[in-house]
This record gives C-alpha cells, structure tokens and sequence, in this order.
C-alpha cells in the first residue's frame, strides 16, 4: 500500500449510511483540485457507496482499506470543468 | 407508554418508530413498526432526510434511556413523538401483545432465487447506476412513503441497499402497507464481495450532484 | 479493540468500557452510579456497540455501583467473583478465578486477587486482533498506580468481612506480588482509583495508567520484601476512611436500599 499523504482528514466514523457519504460530499467542497480527502467510516455500507460517489462526482477514489474495524478512504478532489 | 397505551395510540394513527438495529427488528417487532435505527450522531440528519413530518410517532428503542434521548432529538428536530415504550419489546410481549417479523435473506439466498423476487433497491440513483442487481430498481430511501404506490409486483420484494440500514427502514414501511417485503441483510456490499453479477446503468449527463 | 476509561473526578473513580468494533460488542467494568447506568448505554451506542455484560472487580466501599441497574436495564448479566455470593444479598452471574469471556476478538481473563476485598479479582485483557499474549490488566483496587488498596474497610461482622485486616494485607501482598506481578512487563494497568482517592494510599499516583514493570521498580508499598513490612507501610501511609463507607457498602452489598445510605446513622 503506497503512502498517501492527505491534506484534510473527516472523521465519519460512528455515522449511519449514508452519512459519510453525505458529509464527504460537503467536505470535499472546500479542498481545492488535486488536493486529497482521507475519509474513516466504521458503516460498512460505505465500501460500496464512496465507489459510486467517486464516479458520480468526477473524484478520485485512489484506494480504501480496513483498519481494525474502521475503513479508510483516500479520495482525490478533481474539479469539474465547465 | 405502556404497552396498552402504545396500542391505542397506533389504532389512532401514530407510527411505532422502532430504533433498534434491523437484525433483532427483523426478528420480530410490535406490527406495523418502521425500523429507523438509532444514531445518537447523525439521527437528526437521517430524519430530516426521509421521515415524514406529518405522522405522530412513537418511540420503541432499547434500553429506555435511548428511548429519552431518541425522543429528544427528534422532537427537537421538529418531528411530533408522543411517547416510548417503556420497557421495549419484553414488556410489550408480557402483555401478550403480538409481534411480527420480517423476512431475512442473505445475498447468497437472494442470488439462489432471484427470479422469484422482484428487487427494490433503495440506494441513492447515482449509487445505483454504478452497480446494482441485475433486474432491480430503484426507490431511493428518502421516499418510500409516497413512492411505494407505484410499486406494482406480483412476486415478493427483496429490498437492498448498501448494508441493510436503509433497506429496513423501506422494507419496514413497506411492510406496514401490508406489501410482501423481504430485507436482504449485507445488501450490495456482499453481494459485490461475492462477486456476484451487477448491472450499471448510463451515467446521466447533466450537473452532478451536489 | 475499543477501550475507553471513565473517570469520575469527585472521587477519583475509573470505570471501564471495553469492546469489540467487529462483534459490535462491549462490557462495561465498575459502573458508578454518580455517572449514571444511561450515561454508559449512550456511550456504548455512540461507539456502535451492545453492551453484553457488567463486571466488577469487587463490592466496593467507596461509591455507589450502578452495576445491577445497569445489567437489569441492558438485560444481561451482572459478573461478580464465585466468592461473592456468600456475601451479597441479591443474585448475579459467578465467575471463577481464570475463567474466560471473548467480547468478538476481545479476550478477558480472571485473575483473583483478594487482599483488599476477599471476593476482589483483576481482569487481563487480551486483543486477538494484535497478539495473544495480555495487553492490560484493570487491577479494580488490588494495585493502583504508585500504591495499593487498603486492607482495612471492614464493616465489623465477621461473616461479611470475611478476613480481619492483617489476614487481609498478607493477602493483598501476595496477590499482588505473585499473581499480578506475574504478567509479563510490557501489560498496561488500569485501576479503580488514582489521585485524591481515599482507597488507597499517600502515594497513588494522579495518573490513571502504568504498566507492571514500572509498578514493579517503583510501587514502594510493593518494594517492601516482606508482608509485615507491606502491612506496616500501607498503614503510615493510609489516607482517611472514605466517606459513608460502611453504608455505601452495605447498599452495595444489597443489604440496604439506596435511600438508607443517605439516612441518619441509627
């Protein structure tokens, strides 16, 4: 697993789906294009839902690992062109 | 409440918001119950987004001091609780009030029989349309309450969705409606781990969501 | 693992919760009712977890226990030593000495280590998730940081005292020193008190945490070479009783009603 160094950290852990999702989606907002967003969620439906949200969104999901019960998202902020 | 008085106050209309995890819900639960699960973080957000203001509700979550607290926040957040449980479901059944359950089955029974079931997944769409059972359709979570009259089906339905959180609370409501509904416990996150069969749907062009 | 420590200030009380995120499971260890049975439930399930079980080290003299609220809200069991039972009035759930529970990867084991109570035991906790070998010990009021429980609250009836005080500190002594002194360096102690508590002595530390290898160089009550000597020492150095503690006691042994501890002494 590479080393990703993030520039924000959300803490979503203890949070019900579709909470961390939601609050990524607020989160993410405020980092500029190119920076990283590390997400930990303890709701296991986030496997599935932070893939989707990535390609709904146009972010980067870079990869996601399980941590003693806690998931770890790394998510790279790409701007939407207009 | 007592029991007795949870009773008439659901003859009268209210809604018996039951706040325990799905799997004991599904075990059994006081009839016509909605599973919303507790979450003393994010309980407020999670109602604002789904749970009709227009209904009374009464509170079933255990042990009783989640009750309290559960009552607060949700009245706090605007919604109309008249009471709980006091005593939770071991209470209500030394009464000898009845219970219901709801169906469970797992991904593994569900991919056995999926011609047998028509599939409801209630995801948000742009969850959907990245990977979902083949031949299911979508009822996002916030709107079961209206939404589920347009659900005409000859077969049972199966309800899916990232976990089981949200697909018990559709599955609950459904249920309530008298609709046959089955809840597919570790929903599409196992079925994905199985590596079962998933269909993606066009990506729809216009803005993206917020 | 999930172990959070709860300290109640005013009487320099810690009370344990310890879990399993996987099993989504927790106990709860030396409840004080001061916090509340509903503050550990909410705490519980802000971490995601059901409690399955309270356990305490012993019937404490010092605070009330909300550990039979608790379990009887919860509807699970309340754990006390086997030796417990000839001195409680009300039922609970016996443990024996080395006896296991698995909390999902979470392992607990007993260890009886009377001397300050007859019935009193430490728990060793294990995380499966990290290694096999013991993690913590929660020494409830065996040994504390720095000190040692006392060997002197008794109550004066023979029957509920079970050992007079010197028995008592020669007990402490050895279970200490042979049992908990026993695990290897590295394992982390969490105790009942610390600080301004008055169930031990002078010397307990204000922190709330050590391990068995410091306790072992620089606990002096545990320096001293003989029990005599321990005996001699923990009594210089014993603070004053704690408040209530006959009664508190009692309401803890299920002899009185929360109500008679705050009465007028008869």
């Amino acid at each position: 697993m590479a080393d990703i160094k993030e520039d924000v950290v959300l803490d979503a852990r203890n949070l019900l789906c579709p909470m961390p999702v939601v609050k990524a989606g607020k989160q993410i907002r405020s980092l500029t294009d190119g920076q990283i967003l590390k997400i930990l969620a303890t709701d296991r439906g986030s496997i599935a839902d932070f893939p989707a949200w990535a390609d709904d969104t146009g972010n980067e999901l870079l990869e996601w690992h399980e941590e003693d019960g806690t998931f770890v998202f790394y998510v790279r902020k790409v701007e939407e062109e207009d | 409440m007592k029991p007795g008085e949870v009773q008439d106050a659901v003859a009268n209309g209210a809604v018996v918001l039951d706040m325990r995890p799905p799997k004991p819900f599904a075990k059994e639960h006081v009839p016509g119950a909605v599973n919303f699960q507790f979450n003393r973080a994010d309980l407020a957000e999670r109602a604002e987004m789904s749970l009709p203001h227009d209904l009374t509700y009464l509170i079933h979550a255990e042990p009783d001091p989640i009750a309290k607290v559960a009552m607060g926040i949700l009245s706090k957040a605007g919604f109309h609780v008249e009471g709980y449980l006091e005593g939770g479901l071991k209470q209500w059944k030394a009464e000898g009030l009845p219970t219901e359950a709801m169906p469970l089955l797992t991904v593994d029974e569900l991919k056995d029989a999926l011609d047998r079931y028509r599939v409801v997944d209630t995801r948000e769409s742009f969850e959907f349309r990245f990977g979902h059972i083949p031949g299911s359709t979508c009822l996002e979570w916030t709107e079961p309450w209206a939404a589920m009259e347009a659900i005409e089906s000859d077969k049972p339905l199966a309800l899916v969705c990232g976990d089981q959180v949200r697909s018990a609370y559709v599955a609950s409501v459904m249920q309530r409606a008298k609709m046959d509904a089955a809840l597919v416990f570790g929903g599409m996150v196992d079925w994905l781990e199985r590596g079962y069969p998933v269909e993606k749907s066009p990506k729809k062009t216009k803005a993206p969501s917020p | 693992m999930i172990m959070k420590q709860f300290r109640f200030e005013p009487l320099a009380q810690a009370s344990y919760l310890i879990g399993c995120p996987r099993a989504k499971e927790a106990v709860i260890i030396d409840p004080i009712d001061d916090m509340g049975a509903e503050s550990y439930v909410l705490e519980a399930a802000d971490l995601g977890l059901t409690i399955t079980g309270v356990f305490e080290t012993h019937i404490h003299a010092d605070y009330i226990s909300c550990a039979r609220e608790l379990a009887e809200m919860n509807d699970v069991p309340h754990y006390l030593h086997e030796s417990a039972a000839d001195l409680v009035k009300y039922g609970f759930t016996s443990f024996t000495d080395g006896q296991v529970f698995e909390i999902g990867g979470v392992r607990i084991t007993t260890i009886h280590t009377p001397g300050h109570t007859p019935e009193h035991t430490s728990f060793v906790i294990t995380d499966s998730a990290r290694s096999n070998e013991p993690w913590c010990v929660l020494t409830g009021d065996a040994l504390f940081v720095g000190d040692v429980g006392r060997p002197d609250l008794l109550l004066g009836d023979q029957a509920l005292d079970v050992m007079d005080e010197a028995t008592r500190a020669e007990t402490l002594y050895r279970s200490v020193k042979d049992k908990l002194f026993a695990l290897p360096d590295h394992v982390e102690v969490y105790p009942c008190h610390y600080g301004g508590s008055t169930c031990g002595g002078v010397n307990m530390s204000g922190k709330a945490a050590s391990t068995i290898a410091f306790e072992k160089r620089f606990n002096l009550a545990m320096r001293k070479e003989t029990p005599a000597e321990f005996a001699a020492f923990v009594k210089e150095t014993a603070k004053p009783f704690p408040d209530d503690y006959a009664r508190i006691k009692s309401y803890n042994l299920g002899l009185i009603s929360k109500d008679q501890i705050t009465e007028a002494a008869v």
